[in-house]
């Protein structure tokens, strides 16, 4: 049969492959970024090796190798593809948010609630990732003990000399927020190409968000001890 | 001892000038084997004639009367009020146009839906009555017979945020349905007339996979399966295609 008989389409409603395109860039760089960040939490985890000196040999092949120049703005780039691409299917218009949320709330149900979170934690990473990515690239080049002082930094003294240690409370929340988009996100993926049993690729996804987000609080607190160890910020490791 | 039953439903005859959308209370003491479709028959007949509903079949082979029973969309005839708690908001289901109370208009979404994906075997055989019926194998058989038991209650567009927000999209019913075609040896559509019809935001790629349709479809059909099945499939012959578009400046 002839394609043109079959037509069901106003002009304006002829994609082409612009659709296919949109939703295979948005898991794709989805997968990247996943990929990216458990990477990059791998990385972070060196600290607990040697007091940091895997992690500043790591830091420092990056530099070398030229990984670091091209990886931070490709990964930049996937981010900015990644918010266009995902941030369509979102709610964006009040009407829809409101319709989206009261629908949330009434039908209850679990999928939908991970969902709504994952449009938050979107928000929030924004946000976060912009706000590390301008302390890194401000205070390059990485280096443990700089990391440390970083994370060990007591804050401001509030009246009664009670303090809040700001990166450290920054940290933590960026490392919740961005695994919990991160862990769901692939799952969302993986439901929609439908490769796998939804409910044990579930379980598997959040076991290795939880053993992420331990290894991320582990290496908060590395970070307090090597400060401790080294009290002087420029302290050579 | 019985429980005694609170049904809060939801009252709004749009064609009723000056009526306004409110929320009834009915109460009456439950009874063995009291299913949703039975405790508002009752209701009807015996405390106020005018509250509208809609039912058939009161088997679940028809699909009229999905509603949202506390919060989620069931078939009142499939739902046992033993299973819920003794107080129960019964409202109508999202996204279609509202007839009056809990009856909605589903049949005018499923005719767009049919026409728009064309839900007819397509073939170029011709039809010979007194020839024997083409044998289909099994195993085929067996596959196509799962999408097809949807009823078109409307259940899963309901509880679809994409489908409650995005007018267009033919929800997890519609792909369902296309699929089932895909898999059918009649239908002679090649991949890029499916492609049409659902390689777009429209169908196949507009799903985000919340998966509330899956976990809720009153007739348990594996809707992420078909989902997953009609995605891939239109992937694989979209980045096959050429599409020899014109340019619009």
């Amino acid at each position: 049969m002839e394609l043109a008989k079959n037509l069901q389409k106003t002009l304006n409603k002829s994609y082409g492959k612009t659709d296919l395109y949109v939703d295979l860039a948005e898991s794709i760089t989805g997968i990247i970024l996943v990929g990216f960040l458990w990477m990059h939490m791998l990385f972070v985890g060196t600290i607990y090796i040697n007091n940091g000196a895997l992690f500043n040999a790591l830091s420092e092949g990056l530099d070398k190798y030229y990984l670091a120049q091209i990886g931070i703005p490709a990964t930049v780039l996937v981010i900015l593809l990644h918010i266009f691409m995902a941030g369509r299917r979102a709610p964006m218009r009040l009407r829809d948010l409101r319709i989206a949320w009261r629908l949330s709330k009434m039908i209850n149900h679990y999928d939908t609630w991970v969902w709504v979170g994952q449009v938050i934690t979107a928000l929030l990473i924004g946000i976060f990732a912009s706000m590390h990515l301008w302390t890194i690239m401000t205070t390059w080049p990485i280096e443990a003990v700089k990391s440390a002082h970083r994370v060990a930094e007591p804050g401001v003294a509030f009246w009664g000399g009670f303090s809040i240690p700001y990166y450290l409370i920054f940290y933590a929340i960026f490392l919740l927020v961005g695994e919990y988009h991160a862990g769901f996100g692939l799952y969302r993926i993986l439901v929609k190409w439908g490769w796998f049993e939804r409910h044990k690729m579930g379980w598997v996804l959040k076991g290795i968000t939880v053993i992420i987000i331990c290894i991320g609080v582990g290496a908060l607190y590395m970070f307090t001890q090597v400060a401790k160890m080294y009290p002087h910020a420029g302290g050579a490791l | 001892m019985a429980r005694q039953l609170t049904f809060s439903i939801f009252r709004y005859n749009p064609n009723k000038p000056g009526d306004k959308p409110r929320m009834q209370e009915y109460s009456f003491e439950e009874f063995e084997g009291l299913t949703m479709f039975v405790a508002l028959n009752k209701i009807r007949e015996e405390m106020d004639p005018t509250l509208m509903f809609d039912f058939v079949c009161r088997a679940a082979i028809c699909g009229s009367c999905a509603m949202m029973i506390n919060g989620r969309p069931r078939l009142a005839c499939k739902t046992m009020t033993i299973n819920l708690p003794s107080r129960i908001t019964v409202m109508p289901l999202p996204v279609f146009k509202l007839i009056g109370d809990l009856s909605v208009d589903t049949g005018t979404w499923f005719r767009n839906l049919q026409v728009k994906t064309e839900s007819w075997i397509h073939t170029n055989k011709k039809f010979d009555p007194n020839a024997l019926e083409v044998r289909m194998e099994n195993k085929i058989a067996e596959q196509i017979y799962e999408p097809e038991r949807c009823v078109e209650c409307g259940c899963c567009v309901a509880t679809c945020v994409t489908a409650n927000i995005r007018e267009d999209f033919i929800g997890a019913t519609g792909i369902n349905r296309v699929s089932r075609f895909m898999m059918d040896p009649r239908d002679e559509r090649s991949d890029a007339e499916y492609y049409e019809v659902v390689g777009n935001e429209d169908g196949a790629f507009g799903c985000v996979g919340l998966m509330a349709c899956a976990d809720l479809c009153p007739m348990e059909i594996p809707l992420q399966t078909q989902l997953a099945y009609a995605r891939r499939k239109m992937a694989a012959a979209g980045l096959k295609l050429q599409f020899a578009g014109v340019k619009i400046s």
